[in-house]
């Protein structure tokens, strides 16, 4: 367990990790109220962003220090097992090793520590002398947040530099809404971090909000297209609908827990929910469990919410980079990964999220086969790719499945930031059957662009081999079917990807009229940050995730074994329902084999970047169904948006004409009164005495009828008359 | 007595006729009218007749045959001349209706001042006000004579049914030995004694009427500019 | 006697009430007030002359002489003004003067 004393350097001062590209982001916006250059207007949020990555590297190595245990060889005889739970009081509370593990019905220790800001909102009725329950704006800070970090602030600040040659034209002048670009993107990365440390699920969801948020301005920012603001609109959008689901699961959670935390601890903390989250029920964890899944599908663009990504391309490529493949997408995988106990309470729960994770693996993979875009390519990519991670989540395996994102993020930024220089060269323009043969125009940029396509296809010791290595090895752990279409997905990736690479790259050269005269490798301030996210993709995976052990027949050419340094690492802090066995190394060969055979299997079909479709031959019907993208969007269309769109009509028309209809018959029933009585008034004296006339007439008449009448005419009765007489005369003289 | 039909049927049929009557013309009144205001003549000496008793019958029926007939005329007629001379007739008969009711000095008065000044007034200010050309066209066209007729028959409609309701155990008529009840020396010694405030405060009237009548006569007029003749529209 | 002399009163009253309402001639229109001014003079000298109850008075008479003498104040001040509305408009029509209409 870590505690606050065990960082070298103060916590306070990594707790100013999110405020430095706020910092950045708010004085970018006094530079633009103040209308000064924009050339010189990335600098704060660079300053910011790199400040934060200094702070996150140096967190990483700080909680790294102590604690850090090596993985078994094996499991049996060092932990319990999920199902019987006993020698629980055996277990030596300071033996680290198993500290972290908490299998259903044992009991949580906190692997990391809270740090509190301020205490934020009030809870409630029961204020003890100890302070109350709130909800605070706390840091949580364990491993899995370091982890986290690391790859979050550093990729980021690669990505803003990348922009500041980006957003320039050929000449380096500032594109429009410079200025702007960065304020969103210093905001982001504050959400981001916010989001990475929050330490209660309040902050975390306001974290979550806030990089939606970011995600539309960035999504939208040519908003001057059509298409970019419906883009934006559409991820907000599906966005929100998990976010309905995790507000409620949330709700959920705090209905369980608050009757179980004691009077001085804040119930949504992680701190405190973990701790009594053993007390609950499975069917109450259930219930949360899913609630909070929906969040996690809709942020990271997973089956049946996926459709927003996609069309998330439009906005430039750095933030496609950025927010859809590093960061934002991922925030889904790390907050399962951080409710691990609450999910490995749940069965059912995982086993949703297998499924959800598995059919979009595919369908993604499917869908990337059959596009022409790059960009799109690499959105279905990432897809697949969070798939994966979600697959691994769901068969225990979360520090694998974080290990994924941490490699991924490198790649797939790479992979999108590749994509932008390429556009930049032709002109904006990135369809792959407008232009090929680019090698010879960018060669910089194709070494770079191998490095990350052969990482994405998991080529054998990149990083992508080692983490999607260890995902298939779960899966085959949990069910061998499930390997085996995790494994052949591997291979779809291998193949898709290089379909596109040779498409790009390969063949003759052919040049859109868009790339100008010359088209020319990007300025060094964009390929230097790649340099930096090639070095990532290729040695992270050797440096963190590999063991190396001298074994021939348990290891991948006789000396590296997967679950390296970063799985004890993050040992602490994730937790699994059921125990992981090391090993796989058995896997690596077949993986191995998979990978290059889909590559050479693109080579043979796409090689020299053909003008035709050789898939679309091959498979007919279905390429076509896999280039629609399986009609997803015409049936959301169809069943949600077309309904939703009546009844706002509807309600529009209710309003219209009910409500507004009301309003005006109001108003007109005095001036249809007023249309009908002007008769009255037209100015004709005589008018006037002929009402008065027939007032007379009316009065005399009705005086008549409320007189008594005789009944006889004989029988005289004087009454009346002599009433009416009185009024006439005097009686007597 | 009188039953309420014959009533009604005189106040309809009289209604009618007026209406009829009236200028203006509604399609083609022609014969109608005289015929319809003849038969509400003939109703209600029929109703005179059942109303009275005594001697006098036969100069009240007359005079108020004449009075009716002289004021329908009065009121139908397209020229305001003969309006003003067909009113001289009806002062003519309420002034012998009033002599019939033993008011000698009122009957006097009344013929005096409505016909020798009232009405000379009256058709010296037509004879100012006259314009060239025969009758204006607002004097042809009565202004919703249909609504008026109604309107004042419904009212004489309810007034006769309350006259002709309670009239049974009326007091017997007044000895005649009453003849000179309303001659000049009574109604003198009356107006002079009892009623001398009034006196007073009829004299105070008629001044300020005289003053009024002179300042209201000498202002100065003038025709609003541009306008030589307004014409109804 | 007395309800003879009050039917042709009411008679002579509504026939110029009629008439005050429906001619379009002011002059005419004042006409018919003095109309009605004799049925009202009929009816009180009636009422004074055959009582309800007790002998017959002279009060209808008084009253009557009075309402002459208003009639005659009113017929002067009525005709000044016709004039001088004439004058105004040229015309006699009643319609002319509609100042007081809504619009």
């Amino acid at each position: 367990m870590l505690a606050e004393a065990d960082t070298a350097l103060p916590v306070a001062l990594y707790a100013t990790l999110p405020f430095w590209p706020l910092l950045g982001a708010v004085l970018v916006g006094v530079w633009i109220a103040a209308r000064r250059d924009p050339s010189r207007a990335h600098l704060p949020v660079v300053f910011g962003v790199a400040v934060s990555a200094v702070l996150g590297v140096a967190l990483f190595v700080d909680l790294g220090q102590r604690h850090v245990d090596p993985p078994p060889a094996t499991l049996a005889g060092h932990f319990e097992s999920a199902e019987t739970g006993a020698g629980r009081q055996a277990r030596e509370p300071a033996d680290t090793f198993t500290a972290g593990r908490a299998p259903v019905g044992g009991a949580w220790q906190n692997p990391g520590f809270t740090h509190t800001l301020y205490d934020w909102i009030s809870l409630g009725a029961t204020q003890s002398l100890e302070g109350g329950q709130w909800i605070s704006v706390n840091f949580y800070f364990d491993r899995l947040t370091g982890a986290m970090l690391l790859f979050v602030t550093v990729v980021s600040l690669m990505v803003v530099i990348y922009s500041i040659g980006y957003m320039r034209d050929h000449h380096g002048h500032p594109a429009r809404g410079y200025e702007r670009f960065f304020a969103f993107m210093g905001l982001f990365v504050f959400s981001m971090i916010t989001l990475v440390l929050a330490g209660n699920f309040v902050l975390l969801y306001l974290g979550w909000e806030l990089v939606g948020l970011c995600s539309y301005l960035l999504i939208g920012f040519y908003y001057q297209k059509p298409s970019a603001r419906d883009a934006a609109k559409k991820a907000f959008i599906v966005n929100r609908i998990g976010d309905f689901g995790f507000a409620l699961g949330i709700f959920a959670l705090y209905m369980f827990i608050a009757p179980l935390a004691q009077n001085y601890e804040n119930p949504l903390d992680y701190a405190v929910v973990f701790k009594y989250v053993a007390q609950l029920s499975e069917p109450q964890l259930t219930l949360v469990a899913l609630l909070l899944l929906c969040g996690a599908i809709g942020k990271s663009a997973q089956f049946p919410l996926h459709v927003w990504l996609p069309d998330a391309m439009e906005g430039p490529s750095p933030v496609s980079a950025l927010i859809h493949a590093a960061t934002m997408v991922t925030a889904g995988v790390y907050m399962v990964a951080r409710c691990g106990p609450i999910f490995a309470g749940s069965d059912a729960a995982l086993e949703a999220i297998v499924w959800v994770g598995a059919i979009g693996a595919v369908l993604a993979a499917t869908m990337a086969m059959a596009q022409y875009d790059v960009k799109r390519i690499l959105a279905y990519s990432t897809i697949s790719q969070l798939a994966f991670m979600f697959v691994a989540l769901g068969c225990s395996a979360p520090d694998s499945a974080v290990f994924h994102v941490f490699t991924h993020a490198w790649f797939k930024a790479l992979l999108f930031l590749c994509a932008g220089s390429v556009m930049h060269a032709m002109g904006d323009v990135i369809d792959l059957r407008r232009f090929s043969g680019l090698r010879h125009v960018l060669p910089q940029t194709q070494k770079l662009m191998l490095i990350g396509c052969l990482t994405l296809a998991g080529f054998p010791l990149l990083s992508g081999f080692w983490s999607k290595d260890e995902i298939v090895h779960a899966a085959f752990e949990h069910n061998t079917a499930l390997g085996l279409i995790m494994l052949a997905t591997a291979g779809l990736t291998a193949y898709y990807t290089f379909r596109m690479y040779f498409l790009c790259f390969h063949g003759p050269k052919r040049l859109p009229p868009e790339a100008g005269e010359h088209p020319h490798e990007a300025p060094p301030v964009m390929l230097r940050p790649l340099y930096v996210l090639a070095a990532g993709s290729l040695f992270a995976g050797v440096l963190l995730g590999v063991t190396l052990k001298f074994s021939i027949g348990g290891s991948f050419l006789g000396f590296m074994s997967p679950h390296g340094f970063f799985h004890s690492y993050l040992h602490d802090s994730t937790v699994a329902a059921g125990e992981h066995a090391g090993g796989g190394a058995w896997l690596m060969y077949p993986s191995a084999l998979v990978a290059v055979g889909g590559i050479w299997l693109a080579w043979t079909r796409y090689g020299d970047a053909p003008q035709a479709e050789p898939d679309r031959a091959t498979f007919g019907p279905l390429w076509t169904l896999w280039n629609a993208k399986y009609y997803f969007d015409e049936i959301y269309d169809a069943v949600c948006v077309r309904p939703l769109r009546a009844l706002g009509d509807f309600c529009f028309a209710t309003d219209r004409n009910g409500v507004d209809g009301l309003v005006w018959f109001v108003a007109a029933l005095p001036r249809g009164a007023g249309f009908l009585l002007r008769f009255m008034q037209r100015g004709a004296l005589q008018g006037y005495a002929l009402g008065m006339v027939a007032g007379l007439a009316l009065l005399l008449l009705l005086w008549s009828w409320m007189d008594e009448r005789p009944a006889a005419p004989d029988s005289a009765d004087l009454s009346g008359l002599q009433g009416h007489a009185a009024l006439v005369g005097r009686h007597a003289p | 007595m009188m039953t309420p039909f014959v009533l009604l049927a005189l106040v309809t049929l009289g209604g009618i006729g007026l209406f009829l009557a009236m200028p203006g013309g509604r399609g083609a009144p022609g014969r109608a009218a005289p015929l319809l205001l003849a038969i509400a003549a003939a109703l209600l000496i029929a109703a005179l007749v059942r109303l009275t008793a005594g001697p006098r019958n036969a100069w009240l029926i007359l005079l108020a045959l004449v009075g009716a007939v002289g004021a329908v005329r009065m009121i139908t007629h397209a020229q305001p001349v003969y309006s003003a001379l067909y009113f001289i007739l009806v002062a003519v008969s309420a002034t012998g209706l009033l002599v019939l009711m033993d008011a000698g000095f009122l009957a006097a008065a009344l013929l005096i001042i409505y016909g020798g000044a009232i009405l000379v007034t009256y058709v010296f200010v037509i004879m100012l006000a006259q314009q060239s050309g025969g009758p204006r066209p607002y004097d042809r066209q009565a202004r919703e004579p249909a609504l008026g007729v109604f309107c004042g028959f419904l009212i004489l409609s309810a007034l006769a049914s309350y006259i002709t309701a309670g009239g049974a155990a009326l007091p017997p008529p007044a000895p005649a030995g009453e003849a000179g009840i309303g001659s000049v020396a009574n109604v003198g010694a009356l107006l002079l004694t009892e009623y001398v405030v009034g006196v007073q405060l009829a004299g105070v009237l008629l001044l300020a009427a005289m003053v009024g009548a002179i300042a209201i006569a000498r202002r100065k007029a003038a025709l609003e500019e541009g306008r030589r003749h307004w014409e109804v529209g | 006697m007395l309800l003879p002399y009050l039917l042709v009163g009411s008679t002579l009253f509504v026939l110029g009430l009629v008439g005050f309402v429906t001619r379009r001639n002011l002059i005419i229109v004042f006409l018919c007030t003095e109309l009605m001014f004799h049925g009202i003079i009929v009816n009180l000298v009636a009422f004074g002359r055959y009582p309800l109850h007790g002998a017959p008075t002279l009060d209808g008479q008084i009253l009557a002489l009075f309402l002459l003498t208003v009639a005659a104040a009113e017929a002067a001040l009525g005709l000044a003004l016709v004039t001088l509305l004439f004058r105004y408009r040229g015309t006699l029509d009643a319609g002319a003067w509609t100042e007081l209409k809504e619009e």
